[in-house]
């Protein structure tokens, strides 16, 4: 379609301009316009306005327009103007969503940037970089570090007479805690949400070192045998829910999306949460302030690898129709190197990835912060390292054939584990062969 | 005057004839009444509309471009996808059900608040409330709170007895709250109705009550008829939005489809078709589809309208 | 005033012994007050989601989730009304709400008027093609919108408009596909005598739609005002797309923003500007309703 030419004509006229230094001046006295989109909600939206009146103040040649949105509609806004070819310079993006956009030519690699200067990378490890890479070139500018986390209410395992476990814990050791936990308190001992893609994947991190796709992303990453490895942690979920330490697929179902402030964990009706790290704030803020909660590391399969990996919580990234990359690239730096910007939003996308910041950041947190940067200081020396980005038939596997197919069949009681395994093996394969 | 209301039709009768010579064709006037319509559809809608059809026979994804594929699409919505038959049998259990409740509610409401007695526009403005709440975040959080283990509905038949259930993850009920949610946004039809009742001369009624007509009477002979038109209307239109609900779905269950697919409507699968995993091609194709399916089920409520529609005038459409 | 005699007042006890004054009052007391209960009753259910929002609107954080069911709150929070009106950054709701008027205005004002106009067309004129055209039209209510987005945002896109409101407005120039069928069964409705008259008269078609059928048309006009002002008052799709700028958002979409599953949301904040945001709706159809209950049946045209 014309999409394609434009594509190309655009790529070009970044070329040209990237070659050329002389074109960069230009536009030095003329007002430079950028465009930026980003998802959340309002406390994020408020943040994210009050670093652009910042560096607009600081650079008046830069006029930034902002379009913000819940996570559903940026998406649906975002196709819609990656088809029209009219994508904004900035745009958030996401982990699980960068590999499609990469390899379809949406996005402009940022190395330029680095090597340049203009993106100053000297106080950031390079970890915390790793997730933004696609085939070697980085794509997403990571806005903050993030691992998956049980959120612990300490007050209730305390009550319960449980000790917190050890970083290295077990799926063995979580079954006799949540078990503990449903007996003496007679509540649930997580919150749900057990049954996400992230548990496949965990498993074969922890049980064998391996991701659940395999290095080429056409098809799994783990043999038939190993199969054996899921179909257990299935079947340990469905214990637990008929013991009442998880609550059954029924409610959890009845109560996705609804907010933070209805989970489990902050009505005291659960005494662990599973998530992202970057939600604690949230959590700890509708629970309130008597309260105490940490963030632990996610079971191992029993003498495994570590669970827990460092993901970038999100991306900033510049569109490859983008007229102006390198005055995003700025941007981009100073959201992330400027101790004042990072002030004023106080680590609410993940912990900051520049060294400078967090240490700005340290004697400024509340508690719930605190927990944060805690728990991803030990995660630092208790990990695996970051897997590749999803292939690109994950979302498509996700959503109508692990969960709509394999997980929920299976919770619903309408197949067993190992038909559910089975089953997911044999339709993963096709589309990933696809 | 009195012999209008002797001439209304039994089912089924043509009309009169006789003033036809009088309203022949009249191109030019036609065209320009309409005209409004004809450019803005084919400035804005007609080109969108032939793309999503060139696009049914492609495999175009949002981000790559696209290749002809040809029929590939219908054949792997027919064959190869579980998923698709799935949104096929919550649409049409949707349809069967919504539909007519919301029908029936909006009828009688509007025959009930159609009357002059006191505090009727109250009554009038508390019925069309839960259709102005509409699709909103706010309703979305309010229904789950009513179909919730402590909610409302577990509440009332907790008195009779009945164990609480999670309506919303039950596979076998989820549905039905969205049916139920359906049949109780009954504003708008109810208004249609209201408006359709009011175009009624009440002199009909009056010369019927002369002649000693009662209630049931008057309204078989007089109100039904005479409504008809907009009976058909609603019906047509009903039956079009319900085959294209969205929005309800979309909001309350999060856009999943969830349990088990069993809210999985049609357009909310189309919308994740394509803009979830990008697959626009196959999205486009599966509307075409559903609008064929639609305009057939139309077309054939059309044919049967010159049983049962009554019109003052016989300008077939 | 229609409804039937009713069955159950033959067995009651006056019925057939004194036909005059006491029960005739009797009978329509008796008739009035059944009525109301039963209205009423039903009324109850229906203004529910009403009153959970205003209550909710009011409650505190701390009470949001704790006391869903309850009505009333234990402690009023109107600071929810006042911190959620600020909006975000320095645009507060009161941009929201001047664009949702502008477009729900200017969008009804055309939808409506187009509609009456080509609605006549459809319903009372003979002419070549008829069929196909309305056909066609009836057509464009089967296709989801959802593939339609794409194709439709190249186009205006193509055309320079994005980020204004010519995409959400201009396409209603030729009225819509839902208002235009539904005034076309309401004028097949009228009887022709008049415009027979009319046309004696040596009334051209526009002098017959302008005098005859448009005042006849109040009822269905003043309903088609109603849904297409809340319509697209609560459209968020159009506006999400096309509209950028945060400055130019309408309600319906900036209430989308405030929350996010994975953040923290002010959830008495959004429950407070939803319940703001009906009330425009809600006064529309008060203010209109009133030319809603005086219909045709009391203007007497048809005498």
């Amino acid at each position: 379609m014309m999409k394609t030419k434009k594509g190309w004509l655009i790529t070009l006229l970044v070329l040209v301009a990237m070659i050329l230094p002389g074109t960069a001046a230009l536009g030095q006295d003329e007002t430079v316009e950028l465009r930026m989109a980003w998802w959340g909600s309002q406390t994020r939206h408020d943040q994210t306005i009050a670093v652009i009146e910042l560096y607009k103040e600081q650079n008046p040649n830069v006029e930034i327009i902002y379009e913000f949105s819940n996570w559903d509609d940026h998406w649906t806004k975002l196709a819609t103007q990656a088809a029209g070819g009219d994508l904004p310079d900035i745009i958030q993006h996401d982990y699980q969503r960068i590999q499609e956009w990469v390899t379809n030519d949406q996005l402009l690699p940022l190395d330029p940037f680095i090597e340049s200067g203009v993106i100053d990378v000297s106080n950031i490890a390079e970890a915390s970089l790793a997730g933004g890479r696609v085939n070697g070139q980085l794509y997403g500018f990571n806005l903050g570090n993030n691992s998956e986390t049980f959120i612990i209410d300490v007050d209730l395992l305390e009550q319960a007479g449980i000790e917190i476990p050890p970083i290295d814990w077990t799926w063995d050791d979580f079954e006799a805690i949540a078990l503990k936990i449903q007996e003496e308190l007679g509540i649930y001992a997580i919150g749900g949400n057990l049954h996400y893609s992230e548990h496949w994947k965990g498993t074969y991190i922890t049980c064998c070192d391996a991701y659940a796709y395999n290095a080429e992303g056409d098809g799994l990453g783990y043999t038939e045998e190993q199969d054996q490895y899921f179909v257990d942690y299935l079947n340990l979920i469905k214990d637990l829910t008929d013991a009442g330490a998880i609550p059954p697929i029924e409610e959890t179902i009845a109560r996705t999306g609804l907010s933070v402030e209805d989970a489990y964990i902050v009505t005291q009706q659960a005494a662990m949460e599973y998530g992202w790290s970057n939600m604690l704030v949230a959590v700890w803020n509708a629970a309130g302030e008597d309260r105490t909660f940490i963030e632990h590391s996610v079971p191992s399969m029993a003498g495994g690898y570590p669970r827990n990996y460092i993901k970038p919580s999100m991306f900033w990234s510049i569109s490859k129709n983008s007229d102006h990359p390198e005055e995003a690239a700025k941007f981009i730096d100073f959201f992330t190197n400027s101790v004042e910007a990072n002030e004023i939003m106080m680590a609410e996308r993940g912990v900051p990835i520049s060294s400078a910041v967090r240490e700005a950041l340290l004697p400024q947190l509340n508690p719930a912060q605190q927990a944060m940067f805690d728990f991803l200081g030990a995660i630092e020396d208790y990990n695996s390292p970051i897997r590749p980005p999803d292939p690109v038939a994950h979302g498509d596997i996700n959503s109508n054939v692990y969960l709509a197919q394999v997980v929920e069949p299976f919770l619903y009681g309408q197949m067993s584990a190992e038909e559910a395994v089975a089953l997911l093996r044999q339709e993963a394969e096709i589309l990933l062969a696809q | 005057m009195t012999d209008s209301a002797l001439r209304l039709p039994r089912r089924g009768s043509r009309k009169r004839k006789e003033g036809r010579s009088r309203w022949g064709e009249n191109n030019l006037a036609g065209y320009l009444f309409i005209s409004p319509w004809l450019i803005a559809f084919f400035a804005f809608a007609f080109i969108p509309m032939v793309l999503s059809f060139a696009l049914a026979f492609t495999d175009y994804h949002i981000l790559r471009g696209w290749n002809f594929i040809g029929l590939d699409n219908f054949q792997r919505m027919f064959y190869n996808d579980v998923r698709y038959w799935r949104s096929v049998s919550a649409t049409v259990k949707y349809v069967v059900f919504a539909v007519p409740l919301r029908l029936v509610f909006a009828l009688g409401v509007a025959m009930l608040l159609n009357t002059n007695r006191r505090g009727v526009a109250f009554y009038r403005a508390a019925f069309y409330a839960p259709s102005v709440v509409g699709a909103s975040v706010a309703v979305a959080v309010m229904w789950r709170e009513v179909f919730n283990r402590e909610g409302l509905v577990n509440a009332i038949l907790g008195q009779f007895g009945q164990p609480s259930i999670w309506w919303l993850g039950h596979p076998d009920y989820a549905i039905w709250t969205l049916i139920l949610l359906a049949a109780w946004q009954f504003g708008s039809p109810m208004l249609i109705f209201l408006a359709g009742l009011k175009q009624i001369p009440e002199q009909l009624y009056e010369s019927a009550s002369i002649d000693g007509a009662n209630g049931i009477q008057k309204f078989v002979r007089i109100t039904l008829p005479l409504l008809t038109p907009v009976i058909f209307f609603n019906l047509i239109m009903q039956l079009i939005a319900g085959f294209m609900t969205f929005t309800q779905a979309f909001i309350i269950t999060n856009g999943s489809g969830r349990p088990l697919d069993t809210t999985l409507f049609y357009a909310l699968y189309v919308y994740k078709r394509g803009f979830e995993t990008y697959e626009m091609g196959y999205a486009s194709a599966m509307a075409w589809v559903m609008l064929a399916v639609i305009a057939l089920l139309t077309a054939i409520v059309f044919r049967t309208s010159s049983h049962w529609v009554y019109y003052e005038t016989d300008e077939g459409i | 005033m229609s409804s039937a005699e009713n069955p159950v007042s033959r067995s009651l006890p006056y019925a057939g012994s004194a036909r005059l004054s006491p029960p005739w009052y009797q009978r329509k007391a008796v008739r009035t007050v059944l009525y109301h209960v039963f209205v009423g009753l039903a009324t109850l259910a229906m203004l529910y989601p009403l009153l959970w929002l205003f209550g909710s609107s009011l409650k505190g954080p701390s009470e949001i989730w704790t006391r869903q069911t309850a009505l009333i709150p234990n402690e009023i929070h109107f600071d929810n009304y006042k911190n959620g009106w600020d909006g975000f950054g320095d645009i507060s709701f009161a941009t929201f709400y001047k664009n949702s008027f502008f477009y729900a205005g200017v969008g009804t004002l055309l939808t409506v008027s187009a509609s009456a106009v080509v609605a006549y067309g459809f319903a009372r004129i003979k002419f070549r093609g008829k069929r196909i055209w309305f056909g066609l039209m009836l057509l464009t209510l089967m296709l989801p919108i959802q593939v339609q987005i794409i194709p439709q945002y190249i186009m205006f896109n193509e055309l320079g408009w994005i980020n204004t409101f010519y995409p959400l407005l201009l396409p209603r120039l030729g009225g819509q596909a839902f208002f235009i069928f539904m005034i076309v069964q309401f004028i097949r409705g009228i009887p022709r005598e008049l415009d027979e008259a009319a046309l004696i008269d040596g009334c051209g078609q526009g002098g017959i739609f302008f005098r005859i059928i448009l005042p006849q048309l109040k009822p269905v006009i003043i309903t088609a005002a109603i849904f297409s002002f809340y319509w697209t008052w609560e459209d968020f799709l159009t506006p999400l797309l096309y509209l950028n700028s945060p400055k130019l958002y309408t309600i319906s979409l900036a209430l989308r923003t405030f929350s996010d599953p994975s953040g923290a949301t002010n959830w008495g904040e959004v429950f407070a500007m939803s319940a703001l945001s009906l009330v425009p709706v809600f006064l529309i159809f008060v203010f209109f309703q009133r030319y809603l209950v005086q219909g045709i049946a009391t203007t007497g045209l048809k005498g």
